[in-house]
């Protein structure tokens, strides 16, 4: 079992400080995991049976081998564990209290303790440990969740392309479930808590290797190496995008400010420009993390900068184009040139009061087959690099159908794609039901223009990768299948 | 010891004309200069035309324009002689410094620092007292390509000051060269460097000159 798999696909699975109590950590955590496809051995002195399942005294009285064990225990008896864990030949740690490092100099006592235990093991045989104070990992595609919020009020993400990695867990959990409503999936989550052992840069590295991950995002607070990630999104970004939302912007940067140079850095400057440097995405938000990750992972690089924008409410159109090209509070993009014969098409296909200068406006008595007809038109526009489409159910002749349609031309059509829809719950219907079926879709008209800019920026960084010029390639080239696996060197 | 990168190394302060020794050895373009050493009495002729900047150039001497440390636009050599005896008056003990007046062009700022995170750090943007007030500067961790050069100054807000804009003539390639040389700087003696100061570097139609420089050295640990 290659080095971190047995954190994320483990055969065996052991919950140390494994409870009978619902209210405990130890009874959630061994119940979630019961659901998993891992075979799981509740541990604890002093109970024969937990929820269902045999109970084991110890580590070392568990028949055969455990790939993963889960310390829900406190941080003092947390050291004495990880000695049985060692002991048993564990592959993974993942340790779950708090009070360690991060609550100061005790904390940072018990942590060298457990570093001065893994050390003391030969490589190929030292557990690798994910924490202290994690919630661990919850992978969607197997069930291997060892999060313990209580899933009624915390619903998880379902299976998806976004390997999010956090520095904060009750973080990811809020982060996590705000992604579940728009029907966003994950296909990983870790959290690394204390970095004691198993850092950003290793996870990094796995996903990039994961093939069920696309976009790689991450909540970081610090760098355990900074250099280190830097040359890893270097050799990554052009085969996957990676997302990072870098928070601590203002209090760590008091440095000496003689200079100007230092007092213009602080530190969050130098972030900027690093992660920019080699190829990474910096978001300033959950919500940006979460938007631009999806849009990343599943749209496609735009070959230039002329958006094409259907809609059908005229206003939704104009405030588009606005923040499509405005550049101070918009994203500097263009509307693009719609040619004398797709207008002639569009004519034909559409009521005669419809709009066929772009903005298209399909108006409010569109139907699903204006819809499907104008997508077909604007997915022939030479001059079209992308199509901006606004999915609404309010006319009398649209229904749930549109979403399949949308979702049909997004991945069957030749044109990159982003969709924004407006409303109550028939749109949050048809948002979830795209955000499954893996279409970037958004609730909000700033949030998609901004995630259209993303894949405009994204489409640069790779043309620049390969030497290509963004204007001068057409997007099939820059389908995300042709450089997955391929080689591109910055 | 008097090698400016063995000084650096040793974490001692450089003086400006030694920071401007150490830029010159990378390629990067500094005006035609003499130092007058503090022991020296009158001038000889300087071997470039006037106008000429006097400034005192010592190591603990970080702000010498707020202390009365420069004199610009010295017409000739009888003004230059006056501005000596009264530079050497004022700072004595200290070497002053000859320099070609540059004249005015669009002036960027060019700097280097040790970032805790990410170690040796360059930063480019809008040069002289603009600097402060607009904040307008990117930075890169170094080395640099001449393509991440090229982006940092397109990630300016104040870019168009190097495409032509309003027909001013700042040569773009003139100021990525500089970067390139400062990086290549950065690669030898990043870890060794605190922080740099280039500003103002004055951009012209076909070249980049270094006008001022400050260095402080990080202390050897």
């Amino acid at each position: 079992m290659a080095s971190l798999d047995a954190f994320f696909a483990p055969r065996t699975v052991a919950v140390v400080g494994a409870s009978r109590d619902p209210a405990k950590i130890g009874h959630l955590v061994t119940k979630y995991l019961l659901e998993s496809e891992a075979r799981v051995y509740p541990v604890n002195p002093s109970a024969r049976e937990i929820l269902g399942r045999p109970c084991y005294p110890a580590l070392e009285s568990i028949p055969g081998e455990v790939d993963l064990a889960v310390l829900a225990v406190p941080a003092p008896a947390t050291v004495e564990m990880v000695r049985e864990c060692v002991k048993k030949g564990v592959r993974a740690i993942i340790a779950q209290a708090s009070g360690f490092g991060e609550t100061g100099e005790a904390g940072r006592r018990l942590e060298t303790e457990i570093r001065d235990i893994l050390s003391s093991v030969p490589g190929d045989r030292r557990p690798r440990l994910l924490g202290p104070n994690t919630l661990g990992v919850y992978v969607p595609r197997n069930r291997l969740d060892t999060t313990f919020t209580v899933r009624e009020r915390s619903p998880r993400p379902g299976p998806g392309d976004i390997a999010f990695i956090s520095q904060s867990g009750a973080t990811a959990v809020c982060i996590m479930e705000a992604a579940a409503s728009m029907g966003v999936g994950l296909s990983a989550f870790a959290g690394i808590g204390n970095k004691l052992d198993v850092d950003e840069n290793e996870l990094l590295d796995y996903f990039a290797a994961d093939p069920h991950t696309r976009a790689i995002a991450f909540y970081l607070e610090n760098f355990r190496d900074g250099r280190g990630f830097l040359e890893r999104c270097r050799r990554i970004t052009p085969r996957k995008p990676v997302v990072v939302l870098k928070a601590g912007r203002s209090a760590s940067g008091m440095r000496a400010a003689a200079l100007h140079t230092g007092s213009l850095a602080g530190s969050d400057r130098v972030v900027e420009g690093a992660l920019r440097q080699v190829g990474a995405f910096r978001a300033y938000d959950e919500e940006e993390l979460v938007d631009l990750a999806r849009v990343l992972g599943q749209g496609r690089p735009l070959a230039g900068r002329r958006v094409a924008v259907l809609t059908t409410a005229g206003g939704l159109g104009v405030i588009l184009t606005d923040l499509l090209e405005s550049r101070d509070r918009g994203v500097g993009l263009e509307l693009a040139p719609i040619s004398e014969e797709g207008k002639a098409r569009l004519r034909s296909a559409l009521v005669p009061f419809a709009s066929v200068h772009n903005p298209i406006d399909l108006t409010a008595n569109s139907s699903n087959q204006h819809y499907a007809d104008a997508l077909r038109v604007l997915e022939e526009e030479e001059d079209v690099d992308a199509i901006l489409c606004v999915m609404q159910f309010q006319s009398p002749y649209v229904d749930e159908a549109l979403a399949d349609l949308i979702i049909d031309r997004f991945h069957h059509g030749p044109k990159p794609m982003v969709v924004v829809t407006i409303g109550g719950e028939l749109s949050w219907r048809g948002l979830r039901r795209l955000g499954e079926a893996r279409v970037p879709v958004y609730p909000s008209l700033w949030r998609a223009v901004r995630a259209t800019a993303a894949l405009y920026q994204r489409g640069c960084y790779l043309a620049r990768c390969t030497g290509v010029t963004a204007q001068g390639t057409a997007a099939a080239q820059l389908r995300p299948r042709a450089w997955e696996g391929g080689s591109c060197h910055v | 010891m008097c090698d400016p990168r063995e000084m650096i190394r040793s974490g001692l302060p450089l003086a400006e004309h030694q920071a401007k020794d150490l830029l010159a050895s990378y390629g990067v373009n500094v005006p035609p200069r003499v130092v007058l050493s503090p022991e020296g009495t009158g001038v000889s002729e300087v071997p470039f035309p006037y106008p000429v900047a006097l400034k005192v150039s010592h190591a603990d001497i970080l702000h010498k324009t707020e202390m009365g440390g420069v004199r610009l636009g010295i017409p000739d050599r009888a003004g230059l002689e006056a501005a000596v005896a009264d530079m050497r008056s004022r700072f004595p003990g200290k070497s002053l410094l000859v320099e070609a007046q540059q004249p005015p062009g669009v002036e960027a700022i060019v700097g280097l620092i040790y970032d805790a995170t990410f170690g040796p750090s360059l930063m480019v943007g809008l040069g002289g007292v603009l600097t402060e007030l607009y904040e307008d500067v990117a930075f890169r961790v170094a080395p640099i390509s001449e393509e991440d050069a090229r982006d940092m100054l397109s990630q300016l807000r104040a870019h168009r000051l190097f495409e032509g804009f309003r027909g001013i003539r700042a040569s773009r390639d003139a100021l990525v060269s500089v970067l390139l040389g400062v990086s290549r700087l950065a690669q030898e003696l990043g870890e060794h460097i605190e922080q740099m100061d280039l500003n103002p570097v004055i951009v012209y139609a076909d070249r980049a000159v270094v006008v001022d420089a400050k260095i402080r050295p990080r202390q050897p640990s």
